[in-house]
């Protein structure tokens, strides 16, 4: 709107100007990501010099790590090292592809169901994750398959189990009105959010895990974890780039997209699938935060317009970012005490939106 | 040349059936219009062909293969679709929405190129509205809207075009525009389009052909002639209209008159003669018609336009020779026709030597004692071709007792009076 004249004369070649436009917000954010996983290595309990804990990363990944030399050595390095590598980073990664992951099954799900107040939980992922958390908290299970802890397992399996049903009960023949998997999704969260409750007060000691969990929090993550969830969400975000230009149609409605030659019964049930599995991977790791989801899409649709193709890759990057930011908040505020990660997403992620909200009123849907 | 047939098709909301055998074929180069009363099935039938809700019976070929077979893609690649509903929700530009149309001929794995920009901004050039491209869908009004839709449909480059009422928010000149456009793409380039339509005239002007259907049925099928005609128009929506071809586009035009229940005429209606010419009865006699008077009227010319508005509504006529002087048989016919009535009323008739004899007609139903109504908005001298003759015939009804009015509701209120007093 600011150059309105300009871009009103030259529809055509501004047309091309965008991929270029895009170009430039993807590697922007991407800077930005870096240098807030710098600051959040850098900043905890015991400080770390930004170009220390880059040496010690670089160092570690094949190749590059050659390319650079020992700047110190002694003690203090390798404290800072185990301190970087074992504790930070992990977590760090973590928040950055739960980030990621629901950032873009929010993009996704928003789109698909073509409503403003979908988030990755709303067909229920999050309350069949958190059920299967919550029998393996109360039972005390404590087994681990190839290397899967058992709450990860049981909440990845849980939340997909729960999107399967919901599949299942709105399915009208070979259709999908996503309407019915919406209300569908709701009414299966309450349901499931009863047992939890349930469970939750026959507890005792362990509650305070489970309401840890809950909440969402990075306090266990390990490169195990990131180990299993990484492949599945960047897998899954890369699906949902390729069908970017797909989901623009489909949000002119399932009988225009059909129309203009998009197989939506085919794209809905890959979409639903690929945000569940990347949704239920983020969920196996972090337990349920919220807000990231709901808000990140609508924040970058404000910045970066409804297209679908920068729309993904720029919601991805702020969720990230956003995230890590959060942990970091999460684990340094009330040193030493840790708070859970959700307080913060909506501590800062909602007047920040609500900011944007009544900036850019219209742009919103 | 691209081909569609729709054989023996049935459809079904639920288990409501809206559409029952339709069958018709089209072949391209045809511009078919859909015509058809509310809730008859103009929408449903586009929506089966669109491959949009499939046909519980029957099939749809296009150039002999069954849409419902072919994919998704295949099927945008052939056919494309404006629909009557065209809100966006989201931000997109107008251009964004016109490239959308060229999915069907983009690869999965690539994005637009150059040629299709070229395709899309040719389409936008084509509805007027390149240069909206960067605007905001959802910021255009109604009319820009449905252009923007129009263009995203020829953009998909279709052998047939499906359109849902395409003019319905386009302003009088965007209409003609667009229907001229569309014209000439289905000339120029083989294409099939079936429209459905509200609007007859437009229907008429534009179409070769048409099908009108009525609960869910084809009621009519073919030329427009055979189609749009007075009995259709009657029989399926319950309207009297005239029909008739325009001198200067040669096609049909419809003008709708009045709605015709049946049953409606009241028991004791009043019989009313109405004398008129020159076309100054047709309110008077519309009026009348609609507040249910048996009516009858003479001595009229064939050709007059109240002639035909008589016609129209089958109301019993003495008539006389086109551009003829009112005969002495004419003449005992109509006073026939006079001594049958309660009441006579005269329109604001201009009066020369051929229709003279209608104002002696008048005077003598005055002269027999019948409630005599005379309109009287023009005065006599301005419309006397008669050098005073008609004036001398006009001031003996005044002496006589003829009731001057200036209006038809005026008119209405004594023929009301009259009834309440004949009625006891």
């Amino acid at each position: 709107m600011i150059t309105w004249n300009m871009r009103h004369k030259s529809g055509e070649k501004d047309y091309f100007e965008r991929f270029a436009r895009w170009k430039m917000i993807i590697i922007f954010l991407v800077l930005a990501l870096m240098l807030t996983i710098t600051f959040a290595v850098t900043i905890g309990p015991k400080q770390i010099p930004p170009l220390d804990a880059w040496r010690i990363i670089v160092k570690n990944i094949p190749f590059l790590g050659n390319l650079v030399g020992d700047g110190s050595s002694g003690v203090e390095y390798s404290v800072n090292q185990s301190i970087v590598l074992q504790i930070r980073l992990p977590r760090i990664i973590a928040a950055t592809i739960v980030g990621v992951a629901l950032a873009v099954a929010g993009v996704v799900l928003q789109g698909l169901l073509r409503n403003p107040m979908a988030d990755p939980y709303v067909i229920g992922i999050s309350s069949g994750a958190a059920l299967g958390a919550s029998i393996v908290i109360g039972l005390g299970i404590g087994f681990s398959f190839l290397g899967i802890d058992a709450i990860q397992l049981m909440a990845f399996i849980g939340g997909l189990i729960t999107v399967f049903v919901v599949y299942n009960i709105a399915r009208t023949g070979p259709k999908v009105p996503m309407l019915t998997v919406l209300l569908a999704g709701i009414a299966i969260t309450s349901f499931l959010s009863a047992i939890i409750s349930f469970i939750m007060i026959t507890l005792g000691e362990s509650l305070h895990a489970l309401v840890f969990w809950l909440f969402g929090s990075f306090t266990l993550s390990s490169w195990d974890n990131v180990a299993v969830a990484m492949p599945v969400i960047i897998i899954g975000l890369i699906v949902i780039v390729i069908f970017a230009r797909q989901l623009n149609i489909m949000l002119l409605g399932d009988d225009q997209a059909q129309q203009l030659g998009v197989d939506i019964e085919k794209l809905k049930k890959i979409m639903l699938i690929v945000a569940s599995l990347i949704t239920a991977a983020a969920v196996s790791i972090s337990g349920i935060i919220g807000f990231i989801g709901l808000i990140i899409p609508h924040i970058a649709r404000i910045l970066v317009g409804p297209d679908h193709r920068i729309l993904v890759p720029s919601s991805a990057l702020a969720g990230a970012i956003i995230l890590v930011l959060c942990d970091t908040a999460a684990r340094t505020i009330m040193e030493p005490v840790e708070l859970p990660v959700g307080v913060f997403t909506a501590f800062f992620g909602v007047p920040f939106f609500l900011y944007l909200l009544r900036k850019k009123k219209s742009l919103i849907m | 040349m691209v081909k569609l047939n729709i054989n023996s098709v049935d459809c079904f909301y639920g288990s409501v059936k809206v559409l029952e055998s339709i069958v018709f074929s089209v072949e391209g180069g045809e511009f078919v219009g859909i015509l058809g009363p509310n809730g008859s099935g103009k929408t449903t039938l586009l929506k089966t062909i669109g491959r949009i809700l499939k046909p519980r019976v029957g099939t749809i070929l296009l150039d002999d293969i069954d849409v419902y077979i072919m994919r998704a893609m295949e099927v945008a690649k052939n056919i494309a679709v404006v629909p009557q509903d065209t809100s966006v929700a989201f931000d997109f530009t107008a251009l964004d929405l016109v490239l959308m149309g060229r999915n069907p001929h983009i690869g999965f794995f690539e994005t637009e190129t150059e040629k299709d920009l070229a395709i899309s901004k040719k389409s936008m050039e084509l509805t007027n509205i390149w240069n909206l491209a960067d605007r905001k869908v959802s910021e255009l009004s109604g009319g820009e809207k449905q252009r923007v839709i129009i263009a995203r449909a020829l953009a998909q480059e279709p052998k047939l075009l499906l359109l849902d009422e395409p003019t319905s928010h386009l302003d009088i000149n965007y209409q003609i525009e667009m229907m001229d456009l569309l014209k000439e793409l289905c000339k120029k380039k083989g294409l099939i389009i079936l429209a459905v339509f509200h609007d007859f005239n437009l229907a008429a002007r534009y179409c070769d052909s048409a099908i009108l259907l009525s609960k869910g049925r084809v009621a009519a099928i073919g030329s427009l002639d055979a189609v749009l005609n007075k009995e259709n128009i009657q029989k399926i929506f319950h309207v009297n209209a005239i029909v008739k071809q325009h001198p200067l586009t040669n096609s049909l035009y419809v003008v709708p008159l009045s709605t015709s229940k049946p049953g409606t005429m009241r028991p004791k209606a009043l019989t009313v003669h109405v004398v008129c010419g020159g076309g100054t009865g047709v309110s008077l006699i519309r009026t009348l018609s609609e507040h249910n008077y048996r009516l009858t009227t003479g001595v009229l010319n064939v050709l007059d336009s109240d002639y035909d508005v008589v016609c129209t509504l089958g109301i019993p006529v003495v008539s006389e020779a086109p551009f003829s002087a009112i005969t002495e048989e004419a003449y005992k016919a109509n006073l026939n026709k006079i001594d049958n009535a309660k009441a006579v009323v005269l329109s604001n008739t201009p009066f020369g030597y051929g229709n003279l004899k209608n104002l002696e007609g008048v005077k003598a139903s005055l002269e027999k004692g019948i409630t005599t109504i005379v309109v009287d908005e023009t005065p006599i001298q301005e419309r006397d071709f008669t050098g005073g003759k008609a004036r001398a015939l006009y001031m003996e009804l005044k002496d006589k007792g003829a009731i001057f009015v200036k209006n038809c509701d005026q008119v209405l209120s004594i023929l009301k009076t009259l009834e309440s007093k004949t009625g006891k």
